[in-house]
């Protein structure tokens, strides 16, 4: 990440903190926003949730020791904005494209139609094992790392991931294609 | 790692927002940062405004001081000359 090779410049020039939210925002647009679609399943929606979790960090900039704190950071406020954004659409329902039903079709391991599937199945999910397996398998974090961005005890973050794990595969097996 | 995990990495894989996402955080970023000052100057104006109240009401409390103050030295004058008549009926 190059954002902190210009961070030394920053104490001496102000245009240079606009240039750092730049750097940091091509950097780790990607990570915010689909940690906030993976959770909602609502594009317009994770746009949204990502472009206020950036300008919090524009206001925080000062706080921001080095690139490890910055992803650390953005990480734990996506995942915060995006439960507070999908709690504030469970008091106002609202349907997303993505969220209308799509045809029953049968899918198997393999087939393009199951990564749709499975996003759908997560989205599903309660919000906090929700957001752990999107940490889990979007930003490929181990537990430990998992527990301490959602401050919860590891235990409890090894248990949803079973559960999570389980709970899909059930799915997918009652519709007699997920065995491998 | 089993096949459900690798087809949740597949399905998880990390998207890309528009292509003008930058450019609008860019714009959220610079709105936000007049609003601070906006509010720097909406509290100026409070304390300026509430300021020159406490001294308006300063300056009528003098003023009706100054008033009192007058009346009863007219008062006074006016005793004074009423004594003085008195005086004069009466030998």
């Amino acid at each position: 990440m190059t954002a902190y090779a210009i961070n030394g410049k920053r104490e001496s020039a102000q245009a240079d903190e606009r240039c750092d939210l730049e750097e940091l925002v091509r950097g780790y647009q990607s990570m915010v926003f689909s940690l906030a679609y993976h959770f909602l399943h609502d594009r317009e929606a994770a746009e949204d949730v990502a472009q206020e979790v950036f300008v919090s960090l524009d206001r925080h900039l000062a706080e921001i020791r080095s690139p490890a704190h910055a992803e650390y950071w953005l990480r734990k406020v996506a995942a915060q904005r995006s439960i507070d954004e999908a709690r504030r659409r469970k008091r106002r329902p609202q349907v997303a494209l993505e969220s209308v039903a799509e045809p029953a079709t049968e899918t198997a391991p393999g087939d393009p139609m199951l990564g749709e599937r499975l996003r759908r199945l997560i989205v599903a999910l309660p919000e906090t094992p929700r957001m752990v397996m999107v940490m889990r398998y979007q930003e490929d974090l181990d537990p430990t790392e998992i527990a301490a961005l959602l401050e919860m005890p590891l235990a409890t973050v090894k248990s949803h991931l079973q559960r999570s794990l389980a709970l899909l595969r059930e799915k997918l097996e009652r519709r007699g294609k997920g065995e491998r | 790692m089993d096949w459900l995990e690798q087809e949740l990495q597949q399905a998880l894989a990390r998207k890309e927002p528009r292509p003008d996402f930058a450019e609008r955080v860019r714009r959220a970023a610079r709105r936000r940062a007049p609003r601070a000052s906006r509010w720097m100057a909406t509290a100026a104006t409070l304390v300026i405004a509430s300021g020159a109240g406490i001294a308006y009401r300063e300056h009528q409390g003098r003023v009706a001081k100054e008033q009192v103050m007058t009346a009863m030295r007219i008062t006074a004058v006016k005793l004074t000359e009423i004594q003085a008549r008195v005086k004069e009926v009466r030998p």
